[in-house]
């Protein structure tokens, strides 16, 4: 009976989720990358982390629709990027890291314009 | 007599300020490998199991270092769901100091005799660590996430002790820590003032058999500040929106 008292009274002690900051390594596959290019529909420049949505046309000729996740946008400041530096209707290239759960939804590595011109620095795996 | 010694101890404080390294700046993180001086690492507890994710580094599901985990703290990571958190109420909800402490964010440090400031980008959030002499409060304080800190000078380390930390996460992945976790930290300056660097003891029994630590290094970055981060949770709709327009 006292183990089960105990048992119970640390079933009650670990809470749930107590912090929601999401971790790279457990959303994105850091072994692979993926490369789209589309017209950005959305770009939004807030904390935790901006995002960009974008129409990208498949294979079979249908608009997918595309959310493009980058670094916290403190971390985008330092970095060359800032709150105008996408907008709606733009034609970018973005590579990145996709979803574990088959999603269309990366996260940022590298982004451009259709020329290659580069639009703030690239990143590497992890940064927050 | 009294007066002539409070005079005495005015006088003498600015002195003794001098006595300390002053570790107050911008200070950002290191994300290269760094040497790690061995006397620094030689005054963490024997025993403690290392966790390697500071910096960039981030631990996928399953991973926790040379942290064991007790079997109730392992089911809890078992059944974790990382997208529950990925909803309004959530997704800006901090994480404690255990954690926060080891990112990839700048912080700041402004340095008085009787009082240290950590400001940290990582969530707006700030630390107070109090160096005038004062205990740790009793069970009834309220914990936060950045928890109750004192500090006092080991030589030319900066000690803090920290408990009253809100239950949180310790690697982001499952593992969270209780109200009970008590931490401990040593800052040193090393390479003449230019980096900072510590290691983060912290024990919490009812989640890890063994004792954890970390180490962490910073550089100084001269004439820079921390951004307002204020976190804004309408993220959390971007991410459900993929996938159903």
């Amino acid at each position: 009976m006292r183990a089960v008292l105990i048992s119970a009274m640390l079933l009650v002690a670990i809470p749930g989720s107590l912090a929601a900051h999401h971790s790279f390594a457990v959303f994105f596959d850091e072994t692979q990358t993926v490369a789209i290019e589309g017209e950005v529909t959305a770009f939004r420049f807030t904390n935790p982390h901006a995002t960009i949505a974008l129409d990208v046309v498949g294979s079979d000729g249908n608009i997918e629709k595309w959310r493009v996740e980058t670094t916290a946008p403190v971390v985008l400041r330092r970095r060359g990027w800032s709150r105008t530096s996408l907008h709606a209707g733009d034609l970018v290239k973005i590579d990145g890291w996709p979803s574990r759960d088959g999603k269309p939804y990366l996260r940022l590595r590298s982004a451009t314009t259709m020329d290659g011109t580069p639009i703030g620095q690239a990143f590497t795996i992890g940064d927050d | 007599m009294r007066n002539a010694l409070f005079v005495m101890a005015f006088i003498a404080s600015p002195v003794a300020a001098q006595d300390h390294p002053d570790l107050s700046g911008f200070w950002a993180p290191d994300f290269g490998p760094v040497e790690r001086p061995q006397d620094l690492m030689d005054k963490l507890p024997d025993g403690v199991g290392m966790v390697e994710d500071t910096g960039v580094a981030e631990f996928p599901r399953g991973e926790f270092g040379e942290l064991v985990l007790t079997p109730e703290a392992a089911a809890h990571a078992e059944n974790w769901h990382a997208e529950n958190d990925m909803t309004i109420a959530r997704v800006c909800l901090p994480p404690s100091i255990v954690y926060a402490s080891q990112g990839p964010f700048p912080w700041e440090v402004h340095q008085t005799e009787d009082l240290i400031v950590f400001k940290y980008e990582y969530f707006d959030q700030t630390r107070l660590i109090f160096m005038d002499g004062r205990e740790h409060p009793g069970e009834d304080y309220p914990h936060t996430k950045m928890g109750f800190s004192t500090g006092h000078w080991d030589g030319d380390e900066l000690v803090v002790d920290t408990t009253h930390i809100a239950a949180s996460t310790i690697t982001n992945n499952g593992l969270d820590h209780t109200d009970d976790i008590v931490m401990q930290e040593r800052y040193r300056l090393v390479d003449d003032g230019t980096r900072l660097v510590s290691t983060q003891w912290f024990s919490d029994p009812a989640v890890i058999e063994n004792d954890g630590a970390r180490f962490i290094s910073w550089s100084k970055r001269e004439g820079e500040h921390i951004y307002p981060y204020e976190c804004d949770p309408s993220f959390a709709l971007e991410y459900q929106s993929v996938g159903s327009e």
